[in-house]
């Protein structure tokens, strides 16, 4: 009996590290290729359906520089999730050190065969709870990813890749998130005739998304660091 | 028709030269400089009251605070204060004069009294647009002067709208418009009740007192109040905030329009109808 739990446990732990080391090897593939990619810059088309908020869709231009500077310029108003998934992935996954990464499971996604990677932060005390990656197996892309933080709770990241698909470069990203509608002060809203709603439906938690289309991109251009910190 | 461009001419010159008219004016751009220079100063602050719940999770980028955002919170708040401002010129139009006696010379006039009463709340009326004229001036112009342009953040019950800074002028243009419909609703009660009573204060406090208490029962979600809203001239004052929705509510736009509009035509019906049988005894 003895021997029997001794064998599935060693089964167990050659299978746990199996997992890590085959994570470990998704990570570096894709590291790699994030890795060919020093700057770019791209045009950039947003939709967003964020509750409580009308928004109309823009245009702006996306300008990236390794490891993480990252800015939109736009003419307007629009938001982005604090924990910008577009320009913490590159770098959360580059930090190797700082996380340790099993395989929790396979999926297919898009026709493709993805690894799921769990990525799990070896100190407590930073903002990032969980990671999880969706890597297409054959062309080592991340084409989904749910970040888990502290304070933004988890957001969901859908990647479509096209032409720059070599560079991990994605046409488009969707953002999906969960938030609580906002409820305007009636001091600042001034709408004396509207019925207050039930507090039911005020605290409930609804859903919404930000989609980012990406054309025009400029990979390795080498453009100058002052557009990160210019003002409008 | 000559007679009566002199009259009215007389009565606008009359309006214009009291003393109180100018304490509109001063309202106002005492309002609204205040209000700018508050934003100026504190702007951001000022906005974490609604942005905060957003900040939370996103990064809020552009300009948030400019003159556009400035000009629909001072016109929020001072649709309340606009009508009394109204109301304090056009309360005493003919109460004023029937008190103090002078309305004997003007109906000596071979003009009609018709003629008389449309002359003096037209004179209202313009005095409304002058208003408007310089809450216009203070609350856009001197916000984008100070502030620059920018995307509006519409604020309402159901959240917010953001409206693109391109697609802003021709809202503002018909926001005025909806705004000098809604005083000009006050200026007409006003006549009408300046026409009613034979002393100058009795009307002004009359009108603030009517908007008060139709702006209450606005505000109290009682399904009994429900089926008279629809019809109080106080719940279509504010249809121009919904300019600044997405997409327009373009029927019940037109319907406040419609309702404004028909109670110019009743109050100013009722004015022409009593004081065409009014007795002047003072």
């Amino acid at each position: 009996m003895k021997k029997i739990i001794l064998g599935i446990a060693i089964c167990l732990s050659q299978f746990a590290s199996f997992a890590g080391n085959e994570a470990q090897g998704l990570i570096s593939q894709v590291n790699k290729k994030f890795s060919s990619v020093a700057d770019y810059t791209a045009q950039v088309n947003m939709k967003f359906d964020v509750p409580g908020v009308k928004m109309n869709q823009m245009r702006g231009k996306v300008f990236f520089k390794k490891p993480n500077k990252f800015r939109i310029k736009a003419k307007g108003i629009f938001f982005l999730p604090k924990q910008n998934p577009i320009q913490n992935i590159a770098a959360l996954l580059l930090d190797t050190t700082s996380y340790t990464s099993v395989i929790s499971g396979y999926e297919a996604m898009d026709g493709k065969q993805c690894a799921i990677v769990n990525i799990i932060p070896l100190k407590s005390d930073g903002e990032l709870i969980l990671g999880k990656f969706w890597i297409d197996k054959s062309e080592v892309l991340v084409l989904k990813s749910q970040i888990t933080t502290k304070g933004n709770g988890t957001i969901e990241t859908r990647n479509i890749y096209g032409i720059k698909r070599k560079y991990a470069l994605p046409d488009q990203i969707v953002l999906n998130f969960e938030m609580k509608k906002i409820k305007m002060p009636k001091m600042m809203s001034v709408d004396l005739n509207k019925k207050s709603k039930a507090k039911s439906d005020e605290d409930k938690k609804e859903s919404g998304s930000i989609t980012l289309n990406f054309s025009d991109y400029q990979v390795n251009s080498k453009f100058s660091d002052e557009v990160f910190t210019e003002t409008e | 028709m000559q007679e009566f461009i002199a009259i009215l001419k007389n009565e606008i010159i009359k309006t214009i030269r009291r003393p109180r008219s100018f304490i509109g004016f001063a309202v106002i751009s005492f309002i609204c400089l205040m209000l700018q220079f508050a934003f100026l100063h504190d702007g951001k602050e000022i906005l974490a009251f609604v942005t905060q719940q957003l900040e939370g999770l996103f990064d809020m980028q552009g300009k948030l605070v400019n003159g556009n955002l400035i000009c629909f919170i001072v016109l929020q708040t001072l649709i309340v204060q606009m009508p009394l401002l109204v109301a304090l010129v056009t309360g005493d139009l003919v109460s004023g004069e029937t008190s103090s006696g002078t309305i004997r010379f003007l109906l000596t006039r071979p003009a009609s009294r018709t003629k008389i009463v449309i002359a003096k709340w037209l004179a209202g009326i313009f005095y409304t647009v002058l208003l408007l004229i310089v809450l216009g001036v203070f609350a856009l112009l001197v916000s984008h002067m100070m502030f620059g342009n920018g995307d509006l953040m519409a604020m309402n019950s159901e959240g917010m709208a953001i409206i693109r800074a391109d697609d802003i002028v021709w809202r503002w243009a018909c926001a005025f418009g909806i705004a000098f419909l809604a005083l000009s609703v006050v200026a007409s009660l006003a006549t009408m009740l300046s026409c009613m009573m034979d002393n100058s204060i009795t009307p002004i406090v009359s009108v603030m007192a009517i908007i008060i208490v139709f702006t209450i029962i606005g505000m109290f979600d009682i399904p009994s109040f429900d089926l008279i809203k629809p019809f109080l001239f106080t719940t279509h004052m504010i249809s121009w905030r919904s300019l600044f929705e997405d997409p327009i509510p373009t029927g019940n736009i037109i319907f406040s329009c419609v309702v404004l509009f028909a109670h110019i035509i009743l109050f100013i019906g009722v004015s022409v109808f009593i004081f065409n049988r009014k007795d002047i005894t003072t």
